[in-house]
């Protein structure tokens, strides 16, 4: 057995795929050096290799997703990347050697596990970005800049940013993943995603009155003959709520 | 802006947030608006949060006042009612609905009113607030305006150039009813501005065909709503009224309102409780009218006028038409694989691609997202059939019943999830 490791970008996850598919993709894995609770333990038998990040042989596989499949197993693909969940290499690696063997048709087996997987995944990803449009609570701090905390699950922001950009372009804003220690900074019409490990912040004067009157809203729109917190739970996971201002 | 926010404003918008609540409509969809200023409409809408009835949060629904000169027995601001009244200035409405867009909380303004003083003045100022909006504040989020019945005629067709969608509450399904719980309207009335509104959007959408420049009018539509069960109307009259609202008047949504009995009077029903699995049953129905290819007729006659509240409205279609089944999944028909319970628009879909890559066997259909704890009594793949040997509906229902209780499935709103998901991906993409 022998597993690529990736330094967690797209480019390194790419790379270690074409390696793994250079070798026909059997008997190999590929998985990140570092996971969200440190280096996992070594295995027996097992050889580890770094995969580096080459963009040549990202560019590769970016075409390979394309070419084989379409500009939708290409989507499906980054989005898996971006679920971060344990299985997602493993997942992408069994769904580029079905393109490589079916081609376009690959994409229509729904009923294939190889197929469901990736599409799972990438679905889930894209119903939390979706979710996300509506989950960002912005704070407006002493200078004007509009700053936003969010604990996404899978590693959303870069799917978040062009919406935000289209309505607030006119603004300043950050949005931090806290989480993942990331956040996308708006500055004078410019996108940046740079690491943000802590925010120091000041809020506006008003600040307080606005977030007051928004909560007071939502708990009055709330029939009480019609009160049902599960279904209320189920729409907005408790996982969520921490940064949501109307459940603080 | 927000130092211009006094401490009485939360009382203002408590109590007209109170009032307002009882409108069922909660869209932002079907407007791709966007441009130069702050905001942009998603066409397929974008949910903000979700009340602790588990109502979705989109926009900020207010009334301009509650003050109002009608008395209608079913709602809660007629002028009989002794309620704390308050109104908001279109400058406070403005400067609401853009703080808290800018901060994300909500996609944009829902915007009704009681009727204070003329339904003219009424208008006057909810249009002054929506064009505060649009022009000091170059808005482009989205918003609903509701149209004041009664209000003039060129006052109605300014709200369609400002507000993404527009709507009249009809409230009450029969003029027979309206005549009863709401002194001073009539039928008449409420009709007669929806069919001018639907004259405008018809009338501006060819001109947007032939000219790519002309301007928007209610992009997102038209819409109305029911009281479902504070007057005697079967279901079948309201679905038939539904039916043609989409059909003549060519409407987005038809929202459905379950009666929160919100007065004592003599001519309301007694309830104890709002009729919540009759509203959802209906908007089961609602749903096949609009995306399943149903007729009002043929969920419904006169001798079954109402919805059965056991079953949802499809199942019932199909257990009165087993000569039409079971249907062979790999052969049938997009039209009729929507027709068979358990198979949704999403997995119908699912199902036609899945079958160019080989055929389907009963046990890829869960994979497929096909609900199979119904659709087995209802298909067949590859000839193989797998629900009860004999084929009676009655049969059928015990068995389907068997699993309700054992899944003590009181889950009332499962079905509409299921719903929702599906019509995410419709192309109406109506949410």
């Amino acid at each position: 057995m022998r597993i690529y490791l990736h330094d967690g970008s797209f480019t390194g996850f790419l790379t270690a795929l074409a390696l793994a598919l250079e070798r026909g993709g059997q008997d190999c894995a590929i998985a990140p050096e570092k996971t969200a609770d440190g280096a996992a333990e070594p295995e027996l038998f097992t050889e580890y290799l770094g995969a580096g990040a080459d963009p040549a042989k990202a560019e590769a596989m970016r075409e390979l997703f394309e070419r084989r499949g379409s500009a939708e197993s290409w989507r499906h693909a980054r989005y898996a990347f971006l679920s971060e969940s344990p299985g997602s290499g493993a997942a992408v690696l069994a769904y580029a050697r079905l393109l490589l063997e079916k081609g376009p048709a690959a994409d229509h087996m729904l009923a294939d596990d190889r197929v469901r997987r990736v599409h799972a995944l990438s679905a889930s990803v894209g119903g939390e970005a979706h979710m996300f449009k509506g989950f960002v609570r912005f704070t407006e701090l002493a200078d004007g800049t509009l700053y936003s905390r969010i604990e996404p699950e899978h590693n959303i922001l870069t799917l978040i940013t062009g919406h935000f950009r289209a309505r607030l372009g006119g603004f300043d804003w950050v949005i931090h993943d806290a989480r993942r220690g990331s956040a996308a900074l708006y500055f004078k019409g410019r996108l940046v995603v740079a690491p943000l490990e802590k925010a120091r912040l000041q809020e506006n004067a008003g600040e307080a009155l606005v977030r007051e009157l928004w909560k007071h809203f939502f708990r009055t729109a709330a029939i009480k003959e019609r009160e049902n917190p599960r279904l209320q739970r189920r729409n907005v996971p408790l996982k969520y709520r921490k940064n949501l201002t109307e459940f603080g | 802006m927000c130092y211009a926010f006094r401490m009485d404003l939360q009382r203002k918008l408590e109590i007209l947030a109170d009032s307002a609540k009882y409108d069922a409509s909660c869209a932002s969809s079907g407007s791709g608006r966007g441009g130069r200023g702050t905001g942009a409409a998603h066409i397929s809408g974008v949910c903000h949060s979700w009340t602790a009835d588990g109502r979705c949060v989109s926009l900020l629904k207010v009334l301009m006042t509650n003050e109002c000169v009608y008395d209608c027995a079913y709602c809660v601001n007629r002028r009989s009612n002794d309620v704390p009244r308050a109104s908001l200035t279109p400058d406070e409405i403005a400067s609401l609905a853009f703080e808290f867009y800018k901060r994300n909380y909500i996609e944009g303004l829902f915007l009704s009113s009681g009727i204070a003083g003329s339904p003219d003045r009424t208008m006057e100022l909810m249009l002054e607030a929506v064009r505060k909006l649009r022009r000091e504040f170059r808005f482009n989020g989205y918003v609903h305006l509701k149209v004041i019945p009664g209000a003039d005629q060129g006052l109605i067709d300014q709200a369609g150039l400002w507000a993404d969608r527009v709507s009249v509450n009809i409230e009450l399904p029969t003029d027979r009813s309206l005549r009863l719980l709401a002194p001073g309207k009539t039928r008449e009335t409420v009709l007669r501005p929806m069919h001018r509104l639907a004259g405008r959007i018809a009338a501006y959408r060819d001109e947007r065909r032939s000219i790519k420049s002309a301007p928007a009018y209610a992009p997102a539509g038209q819409s109305t709503q029911l009281i479902v069960g504070a007057t005697p109307e079967t279901d079948r009259e309201i679905m038939k009224l539904s039916e043609a609202l989409y059909g003549k008047m060519r409407l987005k949504r038809v929202y459905y309102s379950a009666f929160v009995p919100v007065s004592r009077d003599s001519r309301l029903p007694a309830l104890a409780e709002p009729p919540l699995l009759r509203e959802h049953r209906l908007y089961q129905a609602d749903w096949l009218l609009r995306f399943y290819g149903f007729t009002a007729d043929e969920l419904l006659d006169e001798k079954h006028p109402e919805l059965d509240l056991a079953f949802d409205p499809k199942t019932v279609w199909a257990l009165n038409n087993l000569d039409r089944f079971p249907l062979e999944v790999n052969t049938a028909d997009y039209e009729e694989l929507l027709r068979v319970p358990g198979i949704g628009v999403t997995s119908a879909g699912r199902i036609l691609r899945a079958r160019r890559a080989g055929a389907l066997q009963l046990d890829d259909l869960r994979k497929l997202g096909v609900v199979m704890k119904r659709a087995v009594y209802f298909v067949t793949a590859g000839g193989r059939y797998a629900g009860v040997k004999k084929e009676s509906g009655e049969a059928i229902k015990m068995k389907l019943l068997e699993h309700k209780n054992s899944d003590r499935q009181l889950d009332l709103f499962g079905g509409l999830e299921q719903a929702k998901e599906g019509l995410a991906e419709t192309v109406t993409g109506q949410l």
